[in-house]
């Protein structure tokens, strides 16, 4: 692979049961030193676009193993956290800029999509070293429901998302 | 399993951690744990829920009838969309912090075509990274 300036950048490729293979800059890789919850060996993956808002977040090791994310700040102001500081995996310290992942969880019917906000996905922007954690919060559903019925007609402005200060609760 | 019995008041280490039987209350125990910030304490029924939301999720995600591909063009989910992260809302709630969208391997302008699909997945805002993808044996 090279860049713009055609200078050869280190590339991996990534195998995909969904995309085939992928050549991908060596460097795109997240790192997480302790795998996601259930996941303890997936530590490598990369990120890449799905629908918009979504990214798929696939797994540099496993083919068969992705999952849909979509930008934990856009959940923001209802949706606000305390990083992980001090965390050893991430190595996040305070002043670290950061993102944070909510991992999607897609079902046949897309009205039941939901978005698992009690245990995002923080990623020290710094060393691309990112750690699942759990906000043991009642304010703070697995599922919350991310249907809202679509907008008739011509192109609409989104509608507000929940009301400030609503709580990110939502049925099962 | 190790069985130790101990009384209220007493401790015991695992590791670093050390973990102290504070009072008996009933049926309910209180529990004390001195342990490092590093170390992640869950009870137990939150982690397995987590746990099982991961899964349901990476199998979602992986299942060939995704319900993503089948939204309405028009549908916007209850997040605002990429283009609102960052803008600086003004809300001093709202961490102003970069979003994910420099995480990103590469970025294509409607996503990455399923299998089975034809043709290379062409680099769409960040054109420095090429993406070549390889045919499988499958394919053909």
């Amino acid at each position: 692979m090279s860049d713009e300036s055609g200078a050869k950048v280190p590339s991996i490729v990534i195998h995909s049961t969904r995309f085939g293979d992928l050549e991908v800059p060596a460097a795109s890789v997240i790192e997480f030193p302790s795998g996601l919850i259930g996941f303890p060996k997936a530590t490598k993956f990369v990120m890449f676009d799905h629908k918009p808002p979504f990214s798929w977040l696939h797994s540099a090791e496993d083919p068969s193993l992705a999952f849909v994310v979509v930008d934990g700040f856009e959940f923001a102001p209802e949706f606000t956290l305390k990083p992980p500081y001090g965390d050893r995996d991430s190595d996040l310290q305070e002043g670290d800029e950061y993102a944070i992942l909510v991992i999607v969880t897609v079902r046949p019917d897309p009205k039941q999509t939901t978005a698992n906000l009690k245990a995002p996905l923080f990623v020290n922007l710094k060393n691309r070293k990112g750690v699942q954690v759990i906000y043991d919060n009642p304010k703070f559903s697995t599922r919350f429901s991310l249907w809202v019925e679509p907008a008739e007609g011509e192109e609409k402005k989104a509608e507000p998302t929940a009301p400030a200060g609503a709580d990110l609760k939502d049925k099962k | 399993m190790l069985i130790l019995t101990r009384k209220p008041g007493e401790s015991l280490y695992i590791g670093d951690v050390k973990v102290t039987i504070v009072e008996l209350k009933g049926h309910q125990i209180r529990i004390g744990i001195d342990a490092p910030p590093e170390i992640r304490i869950y009870r137990e029924e939150i982690y397995v829920q987590i746990l099982e939301e991961n899964k349901k999720a990476a199998e979602a995600a992986t299942s060939t009838s995704s319900g993503l591909e089948g939204l309405p063009a028009n549908w916007k989910p209850r997040v605002s969309g990429p283009s609102a992260v960052g803008s600086g809302s003004g809300d001093d709630a709202a961490p102003k912090k970069p979003s994910m969208s420099g995480l990103a391997a590469f970025s294509t302008s409607h996503g990455v075509q399923g299998a089975g699909s034809d043709g290379d997945v062409k680099g769409g805002s960040s054109p420095q990274v090429i993406v070549k993808r390889k045919r499988k044996k499958s394919d053909e």
